[in-house]
């Protein structure tokens, strides 16, 4: 059992609030930690990074280590790295980079260091945010209420197959596609059969955990030419399992619920102001007003929530 | 008679329990309102009492209900009354899954649709839906009857006991061991008396009543076609 939610505001906003709000009111779902996928305002150019380390006594060399595998692949730091650090084993940081020449052969060279630090999201606007504890304590370690932004998504994770570590925590991003995060509450069943499949791809994975998995393997599915729909249509009967997950990108937030139904999730609407979760009891924290909700219950169901009129793209 | 208003909010459900047990010694009618959908309202309630929530409400609203006459205005989330042993619900709007589920008597009115395996492991009672039940329902029920007069989705009345799913409309796909039966005159006539309390009778319906086929009962793991079936 975990707690997902999504989350769509009708204009920008501070749209990390509202997640903590709704993760908030799905903590009894998974206490062990927390996430955060917000989505910024979007940049031209260069990529936010959001990250964590584990071994604070060498931040400053694990640092230039990391600088200089980017500066390998033609770009750089655009400022200073912001870095948070408490009374935690791992510390946690943000940093604007310049375009690498070739993203995803970049994140490849950063990925060998994922012993001492790990890129948890890449992207023009994707920022995640995870940690151990509940969501009240995540936000305000990391100001998750200030953030603003135009679309995210929330996790509360009960472990159930991987450890309870920070960098286990959802969200998950779809490395090394920029820009795409997902949550999932549910198991898949067929992992080790996929990840295989996907690892003799290129594709390469920090974690044992099966919604990870489902990330990489919608994106990999959209750039063979598949629309988000026929992706996430696709997945319900290629992955075996019990699953209900969201997968968001810059342009808006599918969903796939697995062929038995047996994970819920429900859904308000108003124009083009949006909030779907596990609970009910959850989006009613952001729309108090008594309004129609969707409860999406049936088995083998897929959806896509714009922003506005962006395109939807992996 | 007097009633008794209860505001939930964000309060702890167990003040809004202790709230609803000291109103049912004092009060034979109680209000709850600003229920936003909370979980676990109205669980274990008493017999004799009359209870109503207004808006929308969370999980498990109803379970384990001894008697009390039960009116949730709008929609009820995941297993309403489930584990109900009397009583009477009536969902406005819809009731999400396994609405009814192990109910062992009383009755369920859902006044929209219900969601999937409404009614799974009942074993009795009945749970009435004036529109469509969801996927697999009626999966496993022991006793009691599900009546749906909009329609079933995918998979109805899969590996069925001894309960019995009437449906009028269309049945998208029956599940596993189900046998079809056009019932009698009477056995109509029974389903009737459920349904005229309710004001919904309607002699026009067609309905299709769907009782175990029995094969997997007594399961014999040797026989190549039972496995087939599944």
């Amino acid at each position: 059992m975990c707690g997902i939610a999504g989350r769509i505001l009708a204009a920008p906003g501070r749209v990390g609030g509202d997640l903590v709000e709704l993760m908030d009111a799905q903590e009894h779902r998974g206490a062990d930690s927390t996430g955060f996928a917000i989505y910024t305002m979007p940049r031209d150019t260069g990529y936010v990074l959001r990250g964590m380390g584990f071994d604070k006594s060498g931040i400053g060399s694990d640092l230039a280590d990391f600088e200089n595998a980017l500066k390998d692949h033609g770009a750089s730091l655009l400022c200073d790295p912001e870095i948070l650090t408490d009374d935690s084993r791992h510390y946690c940081f943000r940093m604007e980079i310049g375009d690498p020449d070739n993203i995803a052969k970049w994140v490849a060279d950063a990925d060998t260091l994922t012993d001492r630090i790990e890129i948890q999201s890449c992207g023009r606007s994707l920022e995640i945010i995870k940690d151990i504890g509940g969501a009240r304590a995540v936000a305000d370690k990391h100001g998750v209420r200030e953030m603003t932004g135009t679309h995210g998504l929330g996790h509360a994770r009960l472990a159930t197959e991987s450890s309870v570590l920070p960098n286990a925590s959802h969200p998950f991003w779809a490395r090394p596609f920029p820009d795409v995060a997902i949550v999932h509450n549910g198991q898949i069943t067929d992992y080790y059969t996929w990840r295989e499949r996907l690892q003799r791809r290129g594709y390469n994975f920090l974690t044992y955990n099966d919604s990870e998995l489902i990330a990489v393997w919608i994106s990999d599915q959209m750039k063979s030419g598949l629309t988000m729909q026929q992706a996430l249509t696709k997945s319900i009967t290629s992955i075996d399992g019990v699953f209900t997950y969201m997968i968001a990108v810059g342009g808006g937030i599918g969903f796939a619920k697995d062929r038995f139904a047996m994970k819920p999730i429900v859904m308000i609407r108003e124009n083009a102001n949006l909030a779907a979760a596990t609970e009910e009891q959850a989006v009613r924290r952001v729309f108090a007003d008594e309004c129609e909700v969707v409860n999406f219950d049936g088995p083998s169901l897929t959806g896509i929530w714009q922003v506005g009129n962006r395109r939807i793209a992996a | 008679m007097s009633e008794t208003v209860i505001d939930v909010g964000q309060r702890p459900i167990r003040e809004i329990h202790e709230e609803i047990q000291d109103a049912a010694k004092s009060s034979g009618r109680i209000r709850v309102v600003n229920t936003l959908s909370r979980h676990n309202l109205g669980v274990g309630l008493p017999p004799g009492i009359d209870i109503a929530f207004e808006g929308s409400v969370g999980y498990y609203c109803g379970g384990l209900n001894t008697g009390a006459n039960v009116v949730i205005e709008r929609n009820a989330g995941w297993a309403c009354g489930e584990g109900m042993d009397g009583g009477h619900i009536t969902v406005g709007g819809y009731a999400g899954m396994s609405c009814g589920s192990a109910m062992i008597s009383g009755t369920i009115h859902v006044k929209g649709d219900a969601g999937p395996r409404a009614g799974v492991a009942m074993k009795g009672g009945n749970i009435v839906v004036e529109g469509k039940i969801g996927y697999q329902s009626g999966f496993m029920a022991h006793s009691g009857k599900i009546i749906a007069l909009g329609g079933a989705a995918a998979s109805c009345a899969d590996a069925l006991w001894e309960g019995e799913i009437w449906v009028a409309g269309e049945v998208e796909s029956l599940g596993v061991d189900v046998v079809v039966k056009d019932p009698t005159a009477e056995e109509v006539h029974e389903i009737d008396n459920i349904l005229e309390p309710l004001g919904l009778v309607d002699t026009s319906r067609n309905w299709r009543k769907m009782i175990s086929g029995q094969r997997l009962w007594y399961f014999e793991s040797r026989d190549a076609s039972a496995w087939l079936m599944i």
